[in-house]
């Protein structure tokens, strides 16, 4: 009550900014018109008429997919980073946690890239603008995890997720992929703590998005480490543990080794069970990862029926992220001349 | 009939054009702006139109113009605006612009690139310049520590402590690497580093003091240079890794100070070479440039006349059967003349003059949009108006009575002659100097506002000067124009004796004088003009003022209303809604009449029948107008005692008719569409055998059965917003006193509390203190009582007019008259911003 009262002192006009931001998310009809489009060209012309105005108007004909991405990114990190910085304490702390997520992207895209023997100076582009910081250039200096730790992640606010990793001995692709989880796991059990601390409408509407994360993380890793030679009790330490599976469901998860069984373990979750169902892996089907997608935005957009709040910010966030995906899709379609598949965006309203 | 009051006829016209023809019809049309186009196929996808690639193709232009445009303001070259205003080019003559604006892009992208490279390797050696500089210092530094040691020791081996005599020891060698960094990522790459390599690293650095560009980005930045001295090949990979991360430049530095000074000589020399070359591209740019800046701004507006007319020419209908775009358009009765002299033009300058187009005057059942004639003086008015709601078509339009009546309900809200000059100067100047003002400031939001509406800022200066005189106010002083009436005849030692004296006009009337003590001070003739000045130095004045202002705001008020409920005939008469004088009109205008003008009648009988000798009995108006409610005539006291002779009959005759209309307004409206649809309805069975017309009249029958519950609910509620709507509008109208009262009183108080303070000391004191508060009082005055109370008295009169007057008879639901036409589509995006 007390919070509702003062919301507006400090976080009333970043509010109003993101809920108008909001407003600007292409409707059913906007994409309704997107996939009719028969050139890159028309799509630009269509996008011209919806809130992202003349964002393309500079570009040089022809137009590639790769500068729409460019260009949508752009616009998104500008609105975000707009909304960090009219932001006051709390919310510019849980905007800055937002971000880390992106640094965690960041650093394994460029120690995988590394690996590939990829030029960092063709890395660094390809970084996502939120989660760059100082010392990003200099991760190739590293060659352990622990000289990774005390080079260049110890001044970030990664290291305290990164204590865990420091026993790996080798920066290989399987054990990159383990250091993103466990960095993952770290993160959103710190992000989920941070929510919670932060209490009131906040903590009730980030921790029902964030367990799902959590949640989509755990299915996500037992689906995709069967056949990886990762033994049970490896995989189990990678589940983030703030999810509503913990603790029994992540029990299952651990022992499971099929897709079957994570089916089984999903059936005794009314949410995830319905998601499960409506997937499948035949053509034509939805695959369970848009499911889990439809079910993001779903939730996303539930936070912006109430008011007060701090996942509003988030759920603009993801929502835009996903309205991008969708646009990158649609274009690629456009593209590559494939228009089967063009439908299989995930509508936002 | 055109007329003042009303907007202009439209006229629904479908145009018949020859596809060859109708690109130069339209552009004659744009030039003329006289049509608005309606949209023919409002369902048709933006990208799926027939002239999308033309629209296309203006964009890609449109965006080259914009490329070129910037270069140019980049090098701060002046652009030019053409003399006159060049005609839309011809279908064919757009290749000829498009292939021009092409290669000009195409050649000062190339320019660009060159100069671009160029540039990059200036700026690399000018890196490399400073770093050699700097580095020098380092090494000779070094080269002190050293001395006595032999020749052939390295260079490089400059440290200073005891690393060096081990590392000489040992006969180690120390590699090193030299760059440049941004300034603002030393501190990071330092820490880095030393993390890195566990401190087994020497980093020398110093800033260069003036900015320099990057290479890549082409920013200026500060930057440092800095040298790491560190031992083995492994730390040489991982200090060169920090290096690229952190983005730092990374120059090739001799070991030798011979080689060193060498490489700095060829350094010199490259740069020299590097700008003589750079000189000449800057050059050719500029030549490229400037010949561009001359004609871009024709280009950028004939661009956008082809792009304007294309997407005109999108929304036509195309008859393929026909051979010909068919347009639907809305324009002035009055201009149809034109349209088709200017089509038949269109026609000819397009060669195709063989078949001209056709003009054919269709009927619709759509509602036509609203265009008044105006010029630079209503304008702002009508913006006023229509910031409400613009005016249904055909409707009576407000604005030449808000012409006048804004201004004065404005000023008597204001009243201060001396505010109302400072706004009329500032109002004229503007007006005066309209030309050169219009171009200016176009940006600055509020200044436009002032600047937009300077005709109506001059009317409620001078306007507030009137009202400023009738009340006698110039900055809270009064001035004595025509000599007072009024004359003190005191003694001195009445004078002295009291505090306050009584100023009578007839004083020996009352017993507790004495002709004697008070002499006739009354001249017999009231003050010429407004308010007689000695009411300045009365105590009483604020009492005086009240009453006088609380019966003007009354007076104005119920005129206002009344008058609006008038025009609201004019509307009826206008739209044959002859029902509605009887079943809307009447009642409201009688209702009015038997309470509110009757008051007006009351007032002024108060006024003229009053004396001065009688004013203890003067009736209190207020109290009898309740008493007229509530029908009681009380004896006592005298004020609220009877007026005249009858008054009880006739006030409750009054009453009586005005409590008949309510009923009358509420039933009158639905009982007369009742029995209109009834007397319909009989005719209907009689022309029954007409199938086909049975069917039309029952579907417009179903459309009345719906209609008339809400009938029922919609003239109860106009019935009583309006009969409360009296009341409360009347009240609303006392904000001209309180507002008029507010304003008087603030700038008194101004006055006396900062003002007064210099002219109440003596001497030369008194001069210097009035100096100080000249300053606060003035500003405070400009900033407080006229922008302040200015919009405040703006804003309510404002309201006064939406609300209050508009509200009895203007509907407000029509939609503006907004026509195809160059000039709007230019000014809309003026070529500055």
């Amino acid at each position: 009550m007390k919070d509702d009262l003062f919301f507006n002192l400090d976080h009333g006009y970043a509010e109003g900014l993101c809920r108008g931001f909001k407003s600007g998310i292409l409707k059913a009809s906007d994409y309704h018109n997107l996939v009719q489009c028969e050139t890159l060209e028309d799509l630009r012309l269509h996008l011209q008429s919806t809130d992202y105005g003349n964002f393309l108007a500079n570009e040089a004909s022809p137009l590639t997919v790769n500068v729409i991405d460019d260009r949508l990114r752009e616009k998104l990190v500008q609105e975000f980073q707009h909304l960090r910085n009219v932001s006051y304490q709390p919310l510019s702390t849980f905007l800055d946690y937002i971000t880390y997520a992106y640094m965690i992207d960041n650093i394994v895209l460029l120690i995988t890239g590394t690996l590939h023997q990829r030029a960092i100076g063709d890395l660094l582009p390809r970084c996502h603008p939120l989660g760059s910081f100082e010392q990003l250039g200099a991760i190739t200096v590293a060659d352990t995890p622990a000289q990774l730790y005390t080079a260049v992640l110890v001044d970030t606010p990664l290291a305290p997720y990164f204590i865990d990793c420091i026993s790996e001995h080798d920066l290989d692709e399987l054990n990159v992929e383990i250091i993103r989880s466990t960095l993952y796991k770290a993160y959103l059990e710190d992000f989920y703590n941070f929510c919670k601390t932060l209490g009131g409408i906040t903590a009730e509407v980030m921790c029902e998005i964030l367990a799902f994360e959590a949640d989509r993380r755990a299915f996500m890793i037992t689906i995709n480490s069967f056949d990886t030679g990762l033994t049970q009790d490896e995989r189990a330490k990678l589940y983030p543990t703030c999810g509503h599976l913990n603790p029994d469901g992540l029990q299952e998860l651990r022992r499971t080794d099929s897709y079957d069984g994570v089916r089984d373990v999903a059936a005794r979750y009314p949410q995830y069970k319905v998601l499960f169902e409506g997937s499948g892996t035949n053509t034509g089907d939805k695959t369970i990862e848009d499911k889990f997608f439809e079910y993001e935005v779903k939730l996303n957009m539930n936070a912006f029926l109430r008011q007060f709040h701090f996942g509003i910010f988030y759920a603009y966030l993801k929502l835009k992220e996903q309205e991008n995906r969708n646009i990158i899709w649609i274009a690629e379609c456009i593209a590559q001349k494939h228009r089967t598949r063009i439908d299989n965006y995930i509508p936002i309203f | 009939m055109t007329t003042i009051f009303r907007s202009e006829q439209m006229t629904s016209c479908q145009l018949y054009l020859q596809p060859d023809a109708a690109y130069s019809c339209i552009a004659e049309l744009g030039e003329l702006g006289i049509v608005q186009f309606r949209d023919l196929n409002p369902n048709v996808n933006s990208f799926q139109r027939k002239f999308v690639n033309e629209v296309r193709r203006c964009e890609e232009m449109e965006r080259k113009l914009r490329f070129l445009e910037s270069e140019i303001k980049k090098d701060e070259l002046t652009l030019y605006d053409p003399d006159e205003n060049p005609d839309a080019p011809k279908p064919r003559e757009m290749i000829d612009l498009e292939a021009i604006i092409d290669k000009l892009d195409h050649e000062l992208k190339e320019i660009n690139t060159n100069a671009d490279a160029l540039l990059r390797n200036f700026n690399e050696l000018t890196e490399l310049k400073h770093n050699l500089s700097m580095t020098q210092t380092f090494f000779q530094d070094a080269q002190q520590v050293r001395i006595g040691l032999s020749e052939n020791a390295h260079e490089q081996n400059v440290d200073i402590d005891d690393q060096y005599s081990s590392t000489m020891a040992t006969g180690m060698k120390l590699g090193f690497v030299s760059g440049v960094i941004s300034r603002e990522r030393i501190i990071g790459f330092e820490r880095m580093l030393w993390r890195v390599c566990r401190g087994n690293v020497f980093l020398k650095q110093a800033d260069i003091p003036d900015l320099i560009e990057d290479p890549l980005t082409g920013e200026k930045v500060h930057k440092t240079v800095f040298v790491v001295f560190f031992q083995g090949e492994q730390l040489k990979n991982r200090v060169q890794k920090i290096c690229e991360g952190f983005r730092a430049n990374i120059y090739p530095c001799p070991e030798n100070a011979n080689e060193r000074r060498e490489l700095a000589m060829g350094v010199m020399t490259r740069l020299e070479d590097l700008n003589i070359v750079l000189r000449q591209t800057h050059d050719h740019r500029q030549r490229v440039l400037l010949e561009t800046s001359k004609t871009i701004r024709t280009w950028i507006i004939k661009v956008r006349k082809i792009k304007a007319i294309y997407h005109t020419m999108n929304m036509f209908n195309n008859d393929i059967a026909r051979k010909c775009f068919i347009a639907e358009c809305w324009t002035p009765n009055s201009q149809i003349d034109t349209l088709q002299l200017a089509l038949r033009k269109g026609s000819e300058s397009s060669g195709s003059g063989s078949i001209s187009s056709v003009v054919n005057r269709i009927e619709t059942n759509q509602q036509p949009p609203t265009h008044n004639k105006l010029n630079k003086f209503t304008q702002g008015f009508q913006n006023l108006v229509d910031a409400y709601g613009v005016a249904t078509y055909r409707e009576i339009n407000p604005m030449p009575f808000v012409l006048i009546t804004f201004p004065f309900l404005f000023a008597v809200m204001f009243g201060d002659a001396g505010h109302g000059l400072i706004v009329s100067i500032f109002a004229l100047w503007m007006v005066i100097k309209e030309n050169t003002l219009k171009k200016k400031w176009r940006t600055q939001e509020v200044w436009t506002i002032f600047f937009g509406g300077r005709y109506i800022i001059l009317l409620m200066g001078l306007f507030s000067i009137y009202t400023g005189l009738i009340y006698n106010d110039v900055f809270s002083k009064s001035l004595n124009l025509f000599g007072s009436s009024w004359r003190v005849k005191f003694d001195d030692k009445t004078l002295l004796k009291s505090d306050s004296v009584f100023l009578e006009p007839n004083p020996t009337i009352y017993n507790h004088t004495t002709p004697d003590q008070y002499r006739q001070m009354y001249s017999g003739n009231p003050y010429l003009l407004g308010i007689d000045p000695v009411w300045q130095l009365s105590d009483n004045k604020i009492t005086f003022t009240n009453s006088a202002k609380m019966k003007f705001a009354i007076i104005i008020g119920i005129i206002q209303m009344c008058f609006g409920v008038i025009l609201s005939l004019w509307n009826h008469l206008h739209f044959k809604h002859y029902h509605g004088i009887f079943a809307e009109f009447l009642p409201q205008l009688i209702f009015l009449v038997c309470i509110f003008i009757y008051l007006i009648i009351l007032i002024f009988y108060k006024w003229s029948t009053y004396q001065g000798k009688d004013a203890t009995d003067a009736p209190s108006l207020l109290i009898h107008l309740i008493n007229m409610m509530l029908l009681s005539y009380p004896d006592s006291p005298p004020s609220s005692t009877k007026i005249y002779n009858g008054q009880r009959g006739v006030q409750t005759a009054l009453l009586l008719i005005a409590v008949i209309c309510i009923p009358w307004m509420l039933l009158a409206k639905p009982i007369y569409t009742i029995i209109k649809r009834r007397k319909r309805n009989n005719h209907l069975t009689v022309t029954n055998p007409l199938a086909s017309n049975d069917i039309e009249m029952k579907n417009h029958n179903a459309d009345e059965e719906i209609d008339m519950s809400e009938v029922w609910v919609e003239q109860g509620i106009h019935t009583i917003e309006y009969f409360l709507g009296c009341i409360s509008h009347t009240a609303s109208y006392l904000r001209l006193w309180a507002l008029s009262l507010a304003h008087a009183q603030l700038s008194e108080v101004l006055w006396s509390m900062i003002f007064h303070i210099g002219l109440s000391m003596n001497g030369y004191i008194g001069g210097i203190a009035s100096f100080m508060v000249f300053m606060p009082w003035s500003s405070l005055t400009i900033f407080i009582l006229l922008l302040m109370e200015g919009l405040s008295a703006f804003l309510h009169a404002l309201r006064l007019h939406w609300v209050e007057f508009q509200s009895k008879f203007y509907k407000g639901e029509g939609y503006p008259f907004v026509p195809f036409s160059f000039k709007l589509i230019l000014e809309e995006t003026p070529p500055d911003s």
